[in-house]
């Protein structure tokens, strides 16, 4: 069955997880029912869900993509529209962690809910087994578990059990609405408690603290062993616990604790933590109170560190930096003198250990529990993925002379490494001591496969041109940051030619965290620093025309964004056929921020867009008049959905929710294109000349009168709308694409000679924060 | 000359633009059930009517192609009647009475349907197409934002933010007050929209305190005293008077209101447009042969408090009979439309309340004020 049989989804529960659930939903374009109970007091019985949605429209990060969204929950109260479970074809129960209440409603849930209707809980530690408990064969066979993570659009991960009874259709088909429509990967889990992530990544965060605390690490210390060197992201460990919250550390340990098999090494971990209760009783439970192991001073922006000697907070220290050879190499960090060796082996030791012993207990193999921790935890490196960088053998042998327990499939591994690429097909090890595939969802294609098994048709050092089958060619970025540069362009002219005369598509895209933030700033703050100015000039003209090139190529070009596509990396999207971005895709020419207008032909394509938006008044002032907005202010959408909003997307343009799919998906856009494509036509444009200037330029000074925009906002501005006006021109000339890109390069190069951009630009690059001078 | 005379006024309910309940009304057909009303109301006979002339600040898109004309067929008048769409900015609607007298006076005709429209939510402010000359854009403030010349207003007059928060609470409390006592009852035209008929005003916020007024940002300079709470809202709306002559009014057993007894118009600085009423209210009052203290009623357009203080200062105006009912800070400043309704209220005021002579009174954009002076019949 496909997830189109998903058509109407109830979720019972309008919690954090539950409301962002059915955010979620929303976001996917499917209308969601979200019932929570009647509030004792009020008149509004819907109050509680109602409430949920409304706090949710001012969260942020936002847990809705688009406003469209947030108007396909319908709100509604479990007394009086309980039997309107009927209409769905998803019930998700996210209630109080209560069996008897869970019981309760699936009790009422039976009789009501169509035959059929998939239910499934979040639970995060009640079995399956004891759920339906007492319910009939029908309930049973449609029930599961789908437990997601916080918050649900951003978090990739869902582990799904499916118990003994459930009909394999029924849970297929919520797994491919979770997967295609919710964007999430699928994590298959056995009935346990804590399934994989949590129960890891508790243990994890436990092991972490107690032997920071007995070891005599600061808080700084412990983040810099146990953070970057291991893949763990920027949080740190201590991080993280501030923004789960240090009140939820007790309320886990009991529920495991409660639930965990006898001998499970996760209770070696429990004992009194006189401090974190003294933290907890004292309200300063982590980032949502202002203050946990860190404290956040919002006045001064400084963030102080917990003193765990004082339980006091004090200017936070820098460690010592980890001897080189630690920050990549497992083995050497875990040797490392000092206090930097013991602590990585405590942490990875215990924890790689530990996961290494759930295989065949919590889930069926390797690749379940690495995905569980790297789309749950963020980690950069599955528990296995670590091991193999540290060595299997050195861990099994460690552990042993130290009169560990060495897990099975560690000795099933001996020296081996439990990952391997056979033939450009990487392979895991199984508990039955073999090698076997790694096996993609069906449907899901990745450059990163397609690089294993082929060499690049053409690639420099900043980009690459692959061969995505099918006569479709992928132009992947592979700089730094995937920064754009001259030698990303240079490669754009080389594809052109080849592509056309090899294949039928290209499609724009990498799998990097970010599509690209735009051009590399550093290497032109350099030229600036050297006074290159020709070189510059350069720059802008060769991207200019190596975007043009893609424009008018005799093929489509179809760019796949996800994450930031910012400036250049926005500019080349505005230059593609089509996009199918990524629903998770930050687009914007943010320029302005650093004291530059877009110059790789980002003021003529948005321009183009906005004259040709319905519904726009008639004239010359309208498009420029939004472009302007959009570009001044250097706006960043925040979703695909809301990039549509924007003109960056067009309202054709594609949506994948997973991020897995999208370039299948971009793929598929780029082949529907091939058959009778003839390139755009160049655009001309009417523009208002030095009259709309002005107007623009007033709006520019009430911004500033309000202490919205800095005097260098305004000197930029100034130059933003004297190329979307179309500078001297004339309301009745006709400025051509060329006239646009000249204007562009005059006033990138004048803003770019500017002192105060320069500063901008250092500032950008020193802190990542904007300089607003 | 042939005596000019008020014989009926009529307005929509004005709402916020943007949120309000007219936000999704055509100003054409809001313009027009409004005129409908007045014809019904009256009782005049539409064939007499010579002409519609109506006020619109900024007559493009859907208030545009001579929105006066097409209001004339919407309404389902005589095709023999007229239209003309005057603009003056705020004082648009004024001046489409000023010229009905006008043409009266010459014997141009006997009965005039002088209205005013302008529906923000659906035209912006500057219109469509702002495209201001720049060169007087950096030699003079003829394109100021009107905020910022309220602050201008402010600073020149040393108006405090208290006394402008004050003054802006007394405008909510009387509009307030009015509403209870339902003043306005009379002179709303109920307007059909596609969510159901709409009645009443939207604008006004009774209940509103100078003190919490104290706590709201300024809005057009981050150190200056003139906030959103202290400025007139944009607003919807649409107003209506009939025009006429004395000697047609009282032949057809028309309800007169008052009779027009000068008129004035003058231009000052851009920069400071608020203090436009002081010069156009002395010429009229001259003109008149009346002097300030005289009047018995004054409906001074509240396009800012501090203007407002300031035009009442300089001109030693008593501020009891200033908008007895609210101000536009209540009530809302539907630009086009504004003009019609105060020298419609102020004509009904007179009336209601007794007393010998009115003053309408406003300032205009771009620096000139615009003044009516009114006399009891």
């Amino acid at each position: 069955m496909s997830a189109s049989t998903i058509e109407k989804v109830c979720v019972i529960g309008a919690g954090t997880m539950g409301a962002g659930i059915a955010a979620q939903v929303a976001n996917a374009g499917v209308p969601v029912l979200l019932l929570d109970i009647v509030p004792k007091d009020g008149d509004d019985r819907d109050a509680v869900a109602k409430g949920a949605v409304a706090k949710m429209l001012k969260t942020d990060p936002a847990p809705f993509m688009s406003k469209a969204a947030a108007k396909l929950v319908e709100t509604g109260n479990i007394e009086d529209h309980l039997e309107r479970v009927a209409e769905c074809d998803w019930i998700v129960e996210a209630i109080v962690e209560r069996l008897d209440i869970k019981q309760n409603l699936y009790a009422k849930l039976e009789k009501l809910k169509k035959p059929g209707a998939a239910v499934s809980s979040n639970t995060s530690t009640i079995p399956l087994e004891k759920l339906i408990d007492g319910r009939g064969e029908e309930f049973r066979s449609s029930f599961l578990i789908t437990h997601f993570f916080n918050p649900p659009r951003y978090m990739r991960l869902i582990e799904i059990v499916r118990g003994p009874h459930t009909d394999a259709a029924v849970a297929d088909r919520v797994v491919d609405f979770v997967d295609r429509k919710l964007g999430k990967r699928v994590v298959p889990t056995k009935d346990t408690p804590g399934f994989i992530a949590n129960r890891i990544g508790t243990y994890w965060l436990a092991v972490a603290v107690n032997a920071a605390m007995d070891q005599g690490l600061t808080i700084e210390e412990a983040d810099q062993i146990g953070g970057k060197p291991m893949g763990v992201p920027k949080t740190g460990i201590f991080g993280l616990i501030d923004l789960v919250g240090i009140d939820l550390m007790p309320l886990l340990t009991e529920s495991l604790t409660a639930n965990l098999p006898k001998g499970d090494p996760y209770f070696d971990t429990v004992r009194d933590q006189p401090l974190i209760e003294r933290m907890i009783a004292e309200g300063r439970t982590g980032r949502k109170a202002g203050s946990g192991f860190y404290s956040f001073e919002k006045k001064t922006r400084t963030k102080r560190a917990l003193d765990f000697a004082t339980g006091e907070y004090r200017d936070p220290v820098k460690p010592q930096r980890l001897p080189p050879r630690a920050e990549g190499d497992l083995h050497a960090l875990t040797n490392a003198p000092g206090k930097t060796g013991p602590y990585a082996w405590e942490i990875l030791g215990k924890v790689l250990a530990y996961s290494a012993s759930l295989v065949g207990e919590a889930a069926d193999d390797i690749t379940a529990i690495d995905d569980a921790m790297k789309l749950g935890y963020n980690w950069k490196y599955g528990p296995f993925e670590l091991i193999d960088r540290l060595g299997p053998g050195r861990l099994a042998e460690r552990l042993e002379k130290e009169g560990r327990e060495v897990p099975a499939i560690l000795k099933t591994a001996g020296e081996r490494p439990f990952y391997r690429v056979e033939d450009g097909q990487r392979q895991y090890l199984g508990l039955d001591g073999t090698y076997h595939d790694v096996v993609r969802a069906e449907g899901v294609l990745m450059l990163e496969d397609i690089k294993r098994k082929s060499k690049p048709l053409i690639r420099n050092g900043s980009a690459a041109l692959w061969d995505a089958g099918d006569g479709v060619a992928v132009l992947e970025f592979t700089a730094k940051m995937n920064a754009l540069d001259g030698e990303v362009m240079k490669l754009i002219g080389k594809a052109v030619p080849l592509v056309a005369e090899k294949f039928k598509a290209l499609v724009v895209y990498n799998e990097g965290s970010n599509f690209s933030a735009g051009a590399n700033l550093g290497l032109a703050m350099f030229a600036v620093n050297i006074a290159a100015w020709s070189e510059i000039e350069k720059l802008i003209a060769g991207g200019q025309d190596a975007y043009k090139a893609l424009k008018y190529a005799p093929f489509p070009v179809v760019s796949a964004p996800a994450g930031l596509a910012l400036g250049g990396g926005c500019e080349i999207l505005l230059h593609s056929d089509a996009v199918q971005a990524h629903a998770e895709s930050y687009i914007g020419l943010v320029e302005c921020g650093v004291g530059l207008v877009p110059g790789w032909g980002g003021c003529g394509e948005m321009l183009d867009r906005w004259r040709n938006m319905p519904k726009q008044p008639k004239g010359p002032m309208p498009p420029v008049t939004k472009v302007f907005e959009i570009v001044s202010t250097a706006t960043v959408a925040k979703s695909a959905a809301e990039a549509k909003g924007y003109g960056f997307l067009r309202e054709s343009d594609g949506v994948t929710m997973n991020r897995d799919r999208l370039l299948a998906d971009a793929k598929a856009k780029a082949l529907s294109l091939v058959d009778g494509y003839t390139p755009p036509e160049a655009p001309e444009f009417k523009l208002p000349g030095a009259g709309g200037k002005a107007a623009l330029m007033l709006a520019v000074d009430g911004f500033r009168k309000r202490g919205m925009a800095t005097p260098y906002d305004a000197v930029v501005a100034d130059a933003l709308a004297e190329v979307l006006t179309g500078g001297n021109a004339d309301l009745t000339d006709t400025v051509t694409e060329k006239n646009m890109l000249a204007l562009e390069r005059e006033h990138f190069m004048k803003l770019v000679r500017d002192p105060r951009t320069q500063a901008r630009v250092e500032s950008m690059l020193e802190t990542g924060k904007p300089l607003r001078n | 000359m042939r005596n000019t005379v008020i014989a009926g006024y009529v307005r929509s309910p004005f709402h916020l633009a943007g949120k309000g309940a007219l936000a999704r009304v055509r100003p054409d057909d809001l313009a027009a059930q409004t005129i409908r009303g007045l014809v019904e109301k009256t009782g005049v006979k539409a064939e007499d009517i010579e002409d519609i002339v109506m006020g619109c600040a900024f007559p493009e898109g859907e208030q545009g192609f001579n929105i006066a004309r097409l209001v004339g067929l919407l309404a389902d008048l005589p095709i023999s009647v007229g239209g003309m769409t005057v603009n003056r900015f705020c004082g648009s609607s004024m001046s489409a009475i000023h010229i009905a007298a006008g043409q009266i006076a010459i014997g141009a005709g006997e009965a005039f349907i002088c209205a005013g429209i302008e529906s923000m939510s659906r035209v912006p402010m500057t219109g469509f197409n702002p495209m201001p000359n720049p060169e007087l854009a950096k030699k003079s403030a003829a394109y100021m934002s009107m905020g910022e010349t309220a602050e201008n207003v402010a600073q020149n007059y040393n108006l405090t933010r208290e006394e402008q928060d004050q003054f802006a609470a007394r405008s909510q409390a009387k509009a307030e007050a009015a509403i209870k006592a339902g003043h306005f009852t009379d002179e709303i035209i109920p307007i059909a929209t596609r969510n159901g008929t709409v009645d009443t005003d939207g604008t006004p916020r009774p209940g509103t305190t100078a003190e919490a007024l104290g706590g709201l940002k300024p809005a057009f300079d981050q150190n200056g005293t003139v906030t959103a709470g202290t400025s007139s809202p944009l607003t919807d709306g649409a107003s209506a008077v009939l025009v006429t002559s004395e000697d047609y009014a009282k032949e057809h057993g028309l309800p007169i209101l008052a009779r027009i007894k000068s008129v004035a118009i003058s231009g000052c600085n851009p920069e400071t447009m608020g203090l436009g009423p002081i010069e156009s209210s002395r010429k009229a009052l001259e003109r008149a042969g009346i002097s300030a203290d005289q009047l018995d009623v004054i409906e001074l357009n509240e396009a800012f408090a501090s203007q407002s203080l300031a035009v009442i200062r300089d001109l030693g105006l008593d501020e009891s009979k200033v908008n007895p009912d609210g101000g536009a800070i209540a009530i809302g400043h539907p630009l086009g439309a504004t003009g019609a309704r105060i020298v419609g209220k102020a004509a009904a005021l007179l009336k209601r309340d007794g007393g010998k002579y009115a003053l309408a009174t406003q300032c205009i954009g771009g620096g000139q004020g615009i003044a009516t002076v009114l006399e009891a019949v």
